[in-house]
């Protein structure tokens, strides 16, 4: 990287392979809203607004079953629930930062630039606060471009949600790897993975996401103390092998 | 779309409006609370296990359970083997743009071609 690079131009290579991955969920994901009855200009305004691609895709999908009003309301209240969590663990790295800023970073705050922001906080020393919400304006951008794009094409294109969705679960995939530091991280992604089946199947709405999560770093979290008091040389605290022998942020610079 | 039409333009703009509320709420709130009161140690020890519980509750979730919010047990024979390589690029290469073109590339490929 070179040293005397401006702030903006930072952010937005970082942002880049977000951005990237938002072109096509953005424009299925304008089809859709189109289709459901939206215009133009109300896509555009619930991209900037709401800014979740999947509170989005629920929205299209609700308004076309014609359910009430209410019940896509209160849908969003539980599917957007998890966002407690993201604002909860980014939160010491904002330390500080006036209620404007506060206020303003928490209103574009989304699953995927929360995990590129959380990703360079914790790896690169120099990450500002100011750039991570950089961050945040350059994917809201690509975000509302494709969703507007998408509502303007309208049903000229015809999209296959399956393999659009998996842009972002393989963002996710990325981002597992690379918090994954020790061999207790590993069990912890194990127990999530399966609280969260059985969570989502049992409570029936996206809050299976949140108490999953909660139950699985809450025993990360007690088997990692339970395990420095009385085991330190336990074999769960071994380190992961990375074959790169590098840290993420010099290798997201290639 | 005839069948869509029992809401106005309006009616979807207060909709926006209210969804934004929703979302903006548990955005803002805890934000705003922890990164104004002291946070106890422990608190930031169990909130470093938060992210790659997520992440992993977001991948299991696309890979394994539908809309509707059952188990998927048959047609996501791509979605897995997709997976399993961006994990594999992603852990060699440690890189993003890489992982998301891999994945993208492979799912194409087992969903559209070999329908798996």
């Amino acid at each position: 990287m070179k040293k005397n690079e401006p702030n903006w131009l930072v952010a937005l290579r970082d942002v880049m392979p977000l951005g990237l991955s938002y072109i096509p969920i953005g424009l299925a994901c304008g089809v859709l809203l189109h289709a459901a009855g939206f215009n133009h200009l109300l896509t555009a305004l619930i991209s900037v607004m709401v800014f979740s691609g999947g509170a989005q895709f629920l929205i299209a999908s609700m308004l076309t079953i014609n359910a009430p009003m209410t019940t896509i309301i209160l849908m969003m209240f539980f599917l957007e629930l998890r966002y407690a969590l993201l604002g909860s663990s980014l939160s010491r790295y904002l330390k500080g930062q006036p209620l404007p800023f506060i206020f303003i970073f928490a209103f574009s705050m989304n699953d995927e630039n929360y995990a590129v922001n959380y990703l360079k906080f914790a790896t690169d020393k120099h990450w500002q606060p100011k750039q991570a919400l950089m961050v945040e304006h350059y994917s809201l951008l690509f975000w509302t471009v494709s969703n507007i794009i998408g509502s303007l094409i309208g049903s000229a294109l015809t999209i296959n949600l399956t393999v659009v969705d998996f842009a972002l679960t393989a963002l996710f995939i990325y981002m597992a790897i690379m918090q994954t530091k020790s061999r207790l991280t590993i069990l912890v992604c194990v127990l999530s993975g399966i609280l969260t089946v059985f969570m989502l199947v049992l409570m029936k709405s996206t809050l299976g996401l949140v108490v999953s999560t909660l139950m699985a770093s809450l025993t990360g979290y007690f088997i990692e103390r339970h395990l420095l008091a009385h085991k330190p040389d336990s074999h769960l605290l071994y380190k992961v092998h990375d074959p790169t022998r590098q840290t993420a942020m010099e290798e997201s610079d290639k | 779309m005839q069948s869509v039409n029992t809401m106005s333009s309006l009616d979807h703009f207060w909709l926006v409006i209210f969804c934004a509320i929703v979302a903006f709420i548990p955005r803002f709130f805890p934000l705003l609370i922890f990164t104004k009161r002291k946070i106890p140690e422990w608190f930031n020890e169990w909130m470093r296990f938060v992210p790659v519980s997520l992440f992993t509750a977001l991948v299991v979730k696309g890979v394994f359970v539908d809309s509707k919010y059952q188990i998927i047990t048959s047609g996501n024979l791509g979605l897995i083997i997709a997976s399993i390589l961006v994990g594999i690029v992603a852990y060699r290469t440690r890189s993003m743009t890489l992982s998301v073109v891999v994945g993208l590339g492979s799912v194409m490929f087992f969903v559209l071609v070999l329908h798996i």
